[in-house]
């Protein structure tokens, strides 16, 4: 009798303790783009915006010059800071024109998908100097 | 009395086995995780509402089952249950949703997890699932190989949104990786190298031991690896090659240039520079460099040979890229002068083209070398089923513990590990090997073996194959044909799915683009149509009646009936059309990109003689919809209305070449 209740209370024991799981809510936390999102990122913004705004986002592609208004430097902390995900997603997809600001930026909505848009601002954001 | 106890403690053992059941249910790990999943979610719904649904969830396995392709059970969603779920969008691991691709999350039901991912789908313990053991059948992918498993059902070599696959395959037929291991696909692969017989005649004994020795080193171009040769196994090659004797002709041809006079050094450098080599050739570096390094080029060819084979290159090996120059016998000796003059090894020794007196034994020694280190399977014929190196059939799917790690006792014991090494260091694995060593830098190698993983064991079955269009390439034979071979247009352009990549103009649709009389010009004396590319379209000095057969042939058969002769046939365009144009076109922001007189942007082509160049109706259905004739123009989209195209075609349509217009 007194064996059963020890076998007993050993299950009752083990399933009390069983492994705690090592995940916790972070809610919190703006998220964190996946290494997948930000190498498309980083290939649509090669393909696309590299010839502007130059390799590191600084505004100095081979194209810069020959724009006045200048392309954007990206990477400048004043300018990420003012601007939302969505303000540059919406920038992107209807252009300087469509946002207030020079037609010289072209909007990409018809040519990107809102995946690939997505995935260029969450590059733009890694260009932060 | 012992019947009893016996009977006593056989009940106890059954009443604990009877416990033990559920209890290991209750333990297995995802329903912890589940619980925790159901924190978790509440946490982060976005209302009272739907935090009670996830604390109310019910713990059980999820599955995705999938009869139609190999049967496959995905439970991976039993742990990973804010995949498809926008409210875990950057939650923790395993919970977080899925990065938005191409197919997820609107395709789960349809593939399920494993097929893109790998691992073990039926498993609901982590490290069964996720395949972490060495003798796990199907581990899974790891993150930076992941484009692996769309090669898995995405035939060809450029798959959309998988940049690193599609470098991948590339870089294996560029490598000529299937000129010894058989690929299914690649059946009927032949390597671009070239034919041996006239080395005799081009080289001389120490710039070839130079060259085996390490191609790379003597040119950065070079495509061919490094076969690590001693140096008797050197000289035996050496030998059996210069004994090797070139066709009569061909032996008369290097002798005939040797004897000519010597030609003009400087003119020659202007021809070689307008002459535009580069874009195929490099010079110290700066080309495009698909075709040899040119720095040190009259230390590497002889006079004689260098002014015969670019007269007719392609006597010396029918299968080069090169096109045929139709330059003035003069022309060619002033370029070869600049070359000797300029274009030369200033630090090689006298000898480097004395031609190697040949020793029949060290030759006798070198064929059998040619053959049994494996030259000959690039610079030979090779059938399907006589490949040299072992098949790659089902690679992606080997299991580690069937792989031979020989004396490479530091690498992890994983697929992707032993194929990295296999890619970067082939012969260490154990003394005899036979790969030669390539010189690939670190994204090459992922993408090299992001696409070996695509290569299963077994193909999908065939409703989840998606293999590109095959793109009708018609080069007609005869004369025509003949030109398009002499002018090795498709070493640069593309023609429907045949061709090089060289020219971002594929000629596809060329006859509905361009205008018939501008290309006869441009065919005879073309001008660089974008300055900022670096290759640009060679002068070939095509004679006149050759252009004008070309261009002909191109009017007739590269047209595309989506294009419109005349897009104004149902509504003339009138002056106010073409100034409503002009301003849509600054109101566009088009001239970011182009130039158009004296100012704009040096992105796309100048548009200054659109009406010269370009037809209307490719200029109207190019502005409606840049992408469809090209997948990656980076000319945007703007979703403009058809009237407004009509407009900037009809603006465009005004701007002819300033010369012709003050004719």
């Amino acid at each position: 009798m007194t064996r059963r209740a020890v076998l007993l209370a050993l299950c009752f024991a083990a399933i009390a303790c069983r492994r705690a799981p090592a995940t916790r809510a972070a809610a919190a936390l703006p998220p964190r783009p996946s290494r997948y999102e930000l190498q498309l990122g980083k290939e649509v913004y090669q393909q696309y915006c590299v010839g502007c705004h130059g390799d590191a986002g600084g505004g100095d592609g081979f194209n810069a010059f020959n724009l006045d208004p200048h392309p954007r430097d990206l990477g400048d902390r004043a300018f990420q800071k003012s601007k939302s995900n969505a303000d540059l997603a919406d920038a992107i997809r209807r252009g300087g024109a469509g946002v207030g600001l020079t037609a010289l930026m072209p909007p990409w909505g018809h040519t990107l998908d809102a995946r690939h848009i997505d995935a260029v601002v969450l590059y733009i954001r890694s260009l932060r100097r | 009395m012992s019947l009893q106890r016996l009977f006593a403690v056989s009940s106890v053992v059954f009443l604990a086995v009877l416990a033990f059941t559920p209890a290991k249910n209750a333990l297995r790990p995802y329903r912890s995780i589940q619980r925790e999943f159901r924190r978790v979610g509440a946490a982060r719904a976005p209302s009272a509402k739907a935090a009670q649904q996830y604390a109310a969830r019910p713990i059980a396995i999820q599955q995705i089952w999938l009869p139609d392709l190999d049967n496959r059970v995905d439970r991976c969603t039993t742990c990973h249950l804010g995949a498809a779920d926008a409210a875990m969008a950057g939650a923790p691991e395993p919970f977080r949703m899925h990065p938005p691709t191409f197919h997820t999350p609107r395709d789960f039901a349809r593939f399920g997890c494993t097929s893109c991912h790998a691992g073990e789908g039926l498993a609901t313990d982590r490290a069964d699932a996720h395949g972490t053991s060495p003798d796990s059948t199907s581990p899974i992918l790891p993150a930076s190989f992941m484009e692996a498993g769309c090669g898995r059902c995405h035939a060809g070599d450029s798959v959309a949104d998988a940049p690193s696959l599609s470098r991948g395959r590339t870089l294996m037929e560029t490598s000529n990786c299937h000129a010894c291991h058989a690929v299914r696909g690649h059946e009927d692969f032949r390597a671009d190298a070239p034919p041996l017989d006239t080395i005799a005649l081009k080289t001389g004994g120490e710039w070839l031991r130079r060259w085996l020795a390490n191609p790379k080193a003597v040119d950065a171009n070079a495509t061919m690896p490094n076969f690590q040769l001693g140096r008797d196994d050197l000289a035996a090659l050496s030998h059996y090659l210069f004994s090797r004797e070139a066709a009569p002709e061909l032996q008369r041809a290097v002798a005939a240039a040797a004897a000519e006079p010597a030609g003009d050094k400087v003119r020659g450098k202007t021809l070689f520079a307008a002459s535009r080599c580069i874009s195929c050739h490099t010079v110290d570096g700066k080309g495009n460099g698909s075709a040899p390094e040119l720095g040190k080029i009259a230390s590497r060819a002889t006079r004689g040979w260098l002014i015969a084979f670019i007269r007719d290159p392609h006597a010396f090996n029918p299968r080069t890229r090169m096109p045929q120059y139709s330059f003035a016998d003069a022309d060619v000796r002033d370029v070869v002068a600049y070359f000797e003059d300029e274009l030369r090894d200033f630090d090689a020794p006298a000898n480097i083209l004395e031609p190697l007196r040949v020793n029949q034994t060290l030759a006798e020694k070198g064929a059998t070398l040619f053959r049994s280190a494996g030259c000959f399977a690039c610079h030979t014929e090779v059938k399907e089923g006589e490949r040299f190196g072992p098949d790659l059939y089902g690679i992606g799917d080997r299991k580690a513990t069937s792989l031979d790690f020989g004396r490479r006792a530091d690498l992890q014991r994983t697929l992707p590990a032993w194929l990295a090494a296999k890619i970067t260091a082939p012969r260490s694995f154990a003394d005899g090997l036979k790969m030669p060593t390539f010189a690939f830098d670190d994204e090459q190698k992922r993408d090299i073996v992001t696409a070996l993983l695509a290569i299963p064991a077994a193909p999908v079955p065939a409703a989840y194959r998606s293999a590109p269009p095959v793109q009708a390439s018609i080069v007609p034979a005869g004369p025509i044909g003949e030109l398009v071979s002499r002018y090795r247009c498709l070493s640069c352009h593309q023609i429907g799915g045949r061709g090089g990549d060289i020219s971002t103009a594929p000629l596809t649709i060329e006859g509905s683009k361009v205008n018939r009389d501008w290309l006869v010009k441009y065919l005879g004396v073309p001008y660089s149509i974008r300055p900022i590319l670096p290759e640009r379209m060679p002068i070939l000095k095509i004679p006149k009646d050759d252009a004008a057969r070309l261009a002909d042939a191109i009017e007739m058969l590269y047209v595309d009936p989506n294009v419109p002769t005349d897009p104004f046939a149902a509504r003339p365009a009138s002056d106010r059309d073409a100034a409503e144009g002009e301003r849509l076109y600054t109101t566009f922001g088009c001239r970011a990109c182009h130039i158009i007189g004296k100012s704009g942007g040096y992105y796309g082509p100048p548009l200054s003689d659109t009406h010269t160049r370009l037809k209307t109706g490719w200029v109207f259905r190019f502005l409606q919809n840049p992408q469809r004739w090209r997948a990656d123009v980076r000319c945007p989209n703007y979703g403009m209305t058809d009237t407004d195209a009509l407009r900037i075609t009809a603006y465009l349509d005004t701007l002819v070449e300033r010369k012709e217009a003050a004719q």
